[in-house]
């Protein structure tokens, strides 16, 4: 298969990048690990005169920590997610949905950033983003802005960044202590899936009573856009945390929360009873690990 | 037990070191001097009218070297059966699946070629198009073809015995119905082809193939051209599974574009468009009525097929046969009744796919058998042990088993896998299950009527006698069937493998139908078997005349002279062969006389020695009318036990473990046995987990590549405990007979059994998604209350 | 318009010039003619055209080739010396791992890089580091039983 013909950029910073982006605005787009966009390219879904490709801009590859918040460089790979020692700690559902995207060889070259820019639905990462309540970095020529992650995406493969803009990274605040969180990802096989359903679950509890402090529960592949169960949260604010009120929160997600449609992948009753499912068994599973078992 | 140096061992492929390194070659990997590129236009439609082609544009183009249509491909249909050519190079009149080919553009570039594609411009008038069998088979639904009216495109009715007799005098009669999707070869490598004409007119079209010889034959046909003329030529080909055992659009396309050009011509396929070509398994709805006696003797089999065919017949007709014949074992089964049809639509065509016609028959079968024992109170492996035939029995359709290591197969995964042990012991959402199968080892009939050979081989000693040369027009598609065919020729020659070359896969090196209906090990097999013989015969008598040994006193083993009764002076010989000046390194100085120095006398008597073989079957079979499909001169045989786990509420099943065996008659190569075995497994592990072809309602492949299309990858595949048995098959070269596509036929029943086992819910529908599953269980509990 | 780029490939250096359009598998395939790359999708979906980029494996039919300017790519061809094989070929011959061989020279790539990486791996490891490499021939068991022979 042919790529279409274009022109090749390879800014050494951001600057250089978002100098280019603003000279070619809607005809150039922005290349990460090429994953999604030289496939999309090849199969002639997108068209494109520019590519400015930005794997090369150091940091856009760096994970930090600094004054409780952890940032991630938009270029930072699935492979170097799942093996930091840092994720695996502090944002533990992260790394399993790095780790759960495609297969060995995808995750070598798939970007956080371009995960969220791709904006697929049933995208690995996001569940993981919205649960952490992730900030999202844009920057252009004039500076940056920060949107929260729950307001980032507009539909599928839109997301509310500008022609101008960058994403360079995400910001994250350290979850506390007592905390925990939990991602599934349900398909048809055990590798190289593009999900059915996913769902991550976060929980923070007050360990003197098991009382839930904060919960937050992220729904993929059932609505145009990964989202927030709203529903399932409010559900759960202020409980107990126990298997009643999980399966209430689960109930309500299912319920009320998802909207899912029927596609080649599945149907969206199946999606909605999977909902229920995956949302009871990620919360039990962030639960324990707040508890510390 | 027979004595064998070479064969029954775990030697090294021929081919592996090769292809381990990069540097065996594909059809993609050559490269030919003023080579140009060759891209096809198909049609967006799935059913439509062709009012006009214009290709001006395209030819206008620069670059461009040829534009291609039915003006210059001609109206000549061929398929794959005589009985149903109704394929044609480019469409004529009108397109009858999305996919279907139109025209053809040669440039100095692919990228030139595409853009040219693009500009040829065509004018349809859409037709109403069906896509299933119900549609298709209603009054006054389009045609696809004029001369079969409802679309029906083949059909077939047998009975053996008396079928209703049987049923009434049967304590249980059960009926289910079963059904699966189509499914893809999914072969790694994607077709491509090399055509080039000489200054002489003769044709060589380089392609992955599984059958150098049919391929040959259809493009001297479409081509109008001598067989002698043209010559296919295989590479190593990336796998078949049957998706390339018959010519396709593109390889005449091809042909027609070198010869328009007098430029070699290279054509590949992208994924998308392997999906469009298809060509692998059928869409079946089977729904079978199974009577037994209250010991669980099996009565009779009453057995409907409706086959989602597509817009072609390619295999099809074979397909239905199949469908119904190969039910007529493993078991004694004295009434079978068959009604089979194959249904036209606009889609692409369905073909042959390893284990060719006889898959979702034997799982619909398989799974009944568990259904009827459970009725019964009786174990389902005792089940299969009390009906199961033995070797000598015929079936009531005349399929003979002359050998049949059933027994042996079952008794091997009843201990291999514990069963005995976990059978109704396991826990909740844990299961176990089995099921039995059997196959042709090779088709007992060419394709086209006609008393053909089906194999040819020759076997020639290099003219200083170290080294044995195999010519064979078979096709190695990645199964081991050159090393396989090295291993017989060293065998029957006495020599060490290392001392066999072999070349394969060229039309050139004589006839051989190629790789399907699991045949080459037994008859091309026979073939070289009867090659090296006939070159060792001849070595041996000029050494009878040299030393004045009558022949029966002499062989060859392990590249030396055995003589059975007094050993002769063998001075005058070697010294003869070291003045020969053959040897320079290594010239012989062990006490017994060596193949070589006999092989370089004979030479030196004789000039080239060359060994010929052939093979083709016996008399098979019954007189009725398809008698002929399902026959072989043998049959594999094989059992399997399936391990699951079940996740109750997502429905995701998880296969834990298969203990596998099979029957191949005596083993050419313990390690490719095996191969085949855990090859045949993952296969059908696919078929019954996640892939399944799905089309939107224009007749557009949705899901097609690989990501969406799912095989299964290192994640799913479980372990396989691969049990070899080795029965002596009369019919085999040395006793073998097949692997290749037997060993796929349990591997979805003991699935199907297996999750039964652990819910105690029967899926009907295949694969069994995640979501298939979790709405049969959901079915189950609304039932159950 | 082409580019001139430098990239090391099997230890040799390339100085070559690219479309910007071109993937690396191409460029491999049918510029450099190193064809032990092989194409099954094209589309990063089967893992034939694995090869080492910078230590990592990737599929190279979703690397364009002006990328690799200043990279190393490893390549099966860069595998065996002039002594024979490389041990992992070696065992995948002699394990039978390899059937029609069109998935092998990526999962020999795949395999080295899980080794070079982790001399000891699990047999979970070991299905994790050859999951994107698709094969339709062994059932994967073979391949598994290859690998597993090359941990120290």
């Amino acid at each position: 298969m042919l790529l279409p013909r274009f022109d090749f950029h390879d800014p050494a910073s951001v600057q250089e990048a978002l100098d280019l982006k603003k000279t070619y605005r809607e005809n150039a787009r922005i290349l990460a690990g090429g994953t999604d966009l030289l496939v999309h390219l090849k199969k002639d879904l997108v068209s494109v005169e520019h590519l400015i490709s930005v794997t090369k801009i150091d940091e856009l590859l760096k994970i930090e920590e600094k004054g409780g918040d952890i940032t991630i460089g938009a270029c930072v790979t699935m492979a170097s997610l799942a093996a930091s020692g840092l994720i695996g700690e502090k944002l533990p559902a992260l790394k399993q949905g790095a780790q759960s995207l495609g297969n060995h060889l995808i995750r070598n070259k798939a970007t956080i950033g371009g995960n969220a820019c791709n904006a697929s639905p049933a995208g690995d990462t996001l569940c993981a983003l919205l649960i952490y309540d992730a900030a999202v970095i844009l920057q252009n020529s004039e500076g940056a802005r920060e949107v929260p992650v729950s307001d980032f995406f507009v539909g599928p493969g839109k997301s509310c960044i500008n022609d101008d803009e960058l994403l360079t990274g995400f910001r994250i605040a350290v979850p506390p202590a007592g905390s925990g969180a939990d991602y599934i990802q349900l398909g048809k096989r055990k590798s190289s899936e593009i999900n059915v359903v996913n769902v991550a679950s976060y929980i923070e509890i007050d360990p003197a009573n098991q009382n839930i402090l904060n919960a937050r529960i992220a729904l993929g592949s059932v609505a145009p856009t990964p989202i927030r169960g709203a529903k399932a949260e409010q559900v759960l604010a202020g409980k107990t945390a126990d298997d009643t009120v999980f399966f209430e929160a689960a109930e309500a997600a299912r319920r009320d929360d998802c909207k899912p449609i029927d596609d080649f992948r599945g149907t969206a009753g199946y999606r909605q009873a999977m909902i229920g499912v995956l949302t009871r068994r990620t919360l039990a599973a962030a639960l324990a690990q707040a508890q510390g078992k | 037990m027979k004595d064998f140096d070479v064969i029954r061992t775990r030697a090294h492929r021929l081919d592996t070191p090769d292809k381990a390194t990069g540097k065996a070659v594909y059809v993609d990997d050559i490269d030919k001097p003023g080579m140009l590129y060759g891209a096809l236009l198909q049609s967006p439609h799935a059913h439509a009218n062709i009012i006009s082609i214009d290709t001006s544009k395209a030819e206008a183009l620069p670059g461009v070297k040829a534009v291609v249509t039915s003006k210059e491909a001609g109206s000549i249909k061929y398929g794959v059966s005589p009985a149903r050519y109704d394929e044609t190079v480019f469409a004529i009149d009108k397109v009858r699946y999305v996919g279907d080919e139109i025209a053809a553009v040669a440039a100095i570039s692919l990228e030139i070629a595409q853009k040219a594609v693009a500009l040829i411009e065509v004018e349809y008038e859409i037709l109403p198009a069906v896509f299933t069998i119900e549609d298709a088979m209603k009054d006054g639904a389009p045609q696809l073809h004029e001369d079969f009216p409802k679309n029906l495109c083949a059909e077939v009715h047998h009975e053996f015995g008396d079928v209703e007799k049987a049923l009434a005098e049967s304590d249980i009669v059960k009926t289910t119905t079963v059904k699966n999707k189509r499914q893809d070869g999914a072969c790694i490598e994607m077709q491509g082809c090399i055509a080039e004409f000489d200054r002489r007119g003769t044709l060589t079209l380089v392609s992955g193939t599984q059958v150098p010889h049919y391929v040959q034959r259809t493009v001297a046909m479409v081509l109008g051209m001598d067989i002698g003329k043209v010559r296919v030529k295989k590479p190593y080909v990336g796998a078949g599974f049957g998706i390339k055992a018959s010519a396709n659009p593109m390889e005449l396309a091809c042909c027609i574009l070198a010869r328009e050009t007098n430029k070699p011509v290279k054509m590949n396929y992208t994924r998308d468009q392997v999906f469009k070509l298809a060509r692998a398994r059928h869409g079946f709805t089977h729904t079978i009525t199974t009577g037994a006696k209250k010991d669980g003797t099996l009565m009779a089999l009453k057995h409907e097929c409706w086959l989602d065919g597509g817009a072609y017949s390619s295999f099809g007709i074979a397909t239905v046969y199949y469908a119904g014949s190969l039910l007529g074992g493993p078991y004694k089964l004295p009434n079978m009744k068959y009604d089979g049809y194959r249904v036209y639509n606009n889609k692409p065509t369905c073909g042959a796919q390893r284990g060719h016609g006889a898959v979702i028959a034997r799982a619909t079968f398989e799974q009944q058998l568990d259904m009827i024992a459970g009725d019964l109170g009786m174990d389902p492996l005792e089940l299969r042990v009390k009906n199961m035939m033995e070797a000598g029995d015929t079936t009531c359709n005349d399929l003979n088993m002359s050998s049949f290591g059933m027994a042996e197969c079952i008794d091997a995964v009843r201990n291999g896998s514990g069963w005995d042990e976990k059978k109704g012991k396991m826990p909740n959402g844990k299961g176990i299950g089995m099921a039995c199968g059997f196959f042709v080892s090779g088709a007992g009939y060419p394709i086209y009527r006609s008393d053909t050979y089906h194999g040819t081989v020759i076997v020639k000693l290099t003219e200083d006698g170290g080294t044995a040369l195999v010519y064979t027009a078979s096709a190695e598609i990645g199964q081991g069937s050159d090393t396989a065919f090295a291993m017989i020729a060293a065998e029957a020659l006495g020599i060490p493998l290392e001392n066999v070359r072999l070349e394969s896969g060229d039309t050139d090196m004589g006839v051989d139908l190629g790789a399907y209906s699991s045949r080459q090990t037994l008859m091309t097999g026979h073939a070289t078997k009867e090659a090296a013989e006939h070159a060792k015969a001849q070595v041996l008598e000029v050494l009878s005349g040299l030393l004045n040994v009558p022949v029966e006193e002499m062989d060859i083993k392990n590249g030396f002279i055995e003589f059975k009764n007094e050993t002769p002076d063998i001075t005058d010989i070697r010294t003869r062969y070291i003045k020969e000046h053959r040897g320079w390194i290594d010239n012989p100085d062990s006490e017994k006389l060596t193949f070589k120095e006999a092989s370089r006398m004979a030479f030196l008597e004789k000039g080239s020695i060359v060994g010929t073989g052939k093979y083709k079957p016996h008399l098979l079979g019954g007189k009725f009318k398809g008698a002929a499909v399902g026959t072989s001169p043998a049959y594999g045989c094989s059992a399997q036990v399936a391990e699951v786990s079940v996740d109750v509420e997502t429905g995701q099943i998880t296969i834990e473990r298969i203990t596998d065996a099979h029957d191949c008659g005596k083993a050419i190569n313990m390690t490719s046995v095996e191969g085949q075995m855990e090859g045949s497994v993952s296969m059908g592990i696919g078929e019954a987990m996640h892939e399944e072809v799905m089309f939107d309602d224009k007749g557009n492949v949705l899901n097609n590549d690989l990501a969406e299309y799912k095989i299964v990858t290192s994640m799913d595949m479980p372990q396989v405990d691969a049990v070899v048995v080795e029965s002596d098959e009369p019919n085999g070269p040395f006793g073998a007979k097949e692997v290749g596509e037997g060993a796929i036929m349990p591997t979805i029943p003991a699935i199907l059994n297996a999750v039964y086992d652990a819910i105690g819910v029967r899926v009907f529908e295949l694969p069994l998604t995640p979501e298939r599953v979790y709405w049969a269980i959901q079915e189950y509990q609304k039932k159950a209350g | 318009m082409k580019k001139i780029i430098s990239v090391t490939i099997n230890n040799e250096i390339y100085e070559i010039a690219v479309e910007p359009n071109q993937t690396l598998a191409d460029l491999l395939r049918y510029d450099l003619g190193l064809t032990g790359t092989k194409k099954g999708c094209d589309t990063g979906d089967c893992g034939a055209c694995t090869v080492i980029l910078d230590g990592d494996v990737v599929n190279s039919c979703l690397v364009l080739a002006i990328q690799t300017d200043g990279s190393v790519v490893d390549t099966i061809e860069g595998l065996a010396t002039e002594e024979g094989l490389h041990p992992i070929q070696e065992a995948f011959v002699e394990k039978g791992a390899i059937q029609c061989g069109y998935c092998s020279p990526g999962m020999i790539m795949s395999a080295k890089n899980l080794l070079d990486k982790n001399t000891n791996p699990t047999e979970q490891e070991i299905r994790e580091g050859i999951s994107g490499n698709l094969c339709r021939c062994t059932g994967y068991q073979k391949i598994i039983e290859a690998i597993d022979s090359q941990k120290s």
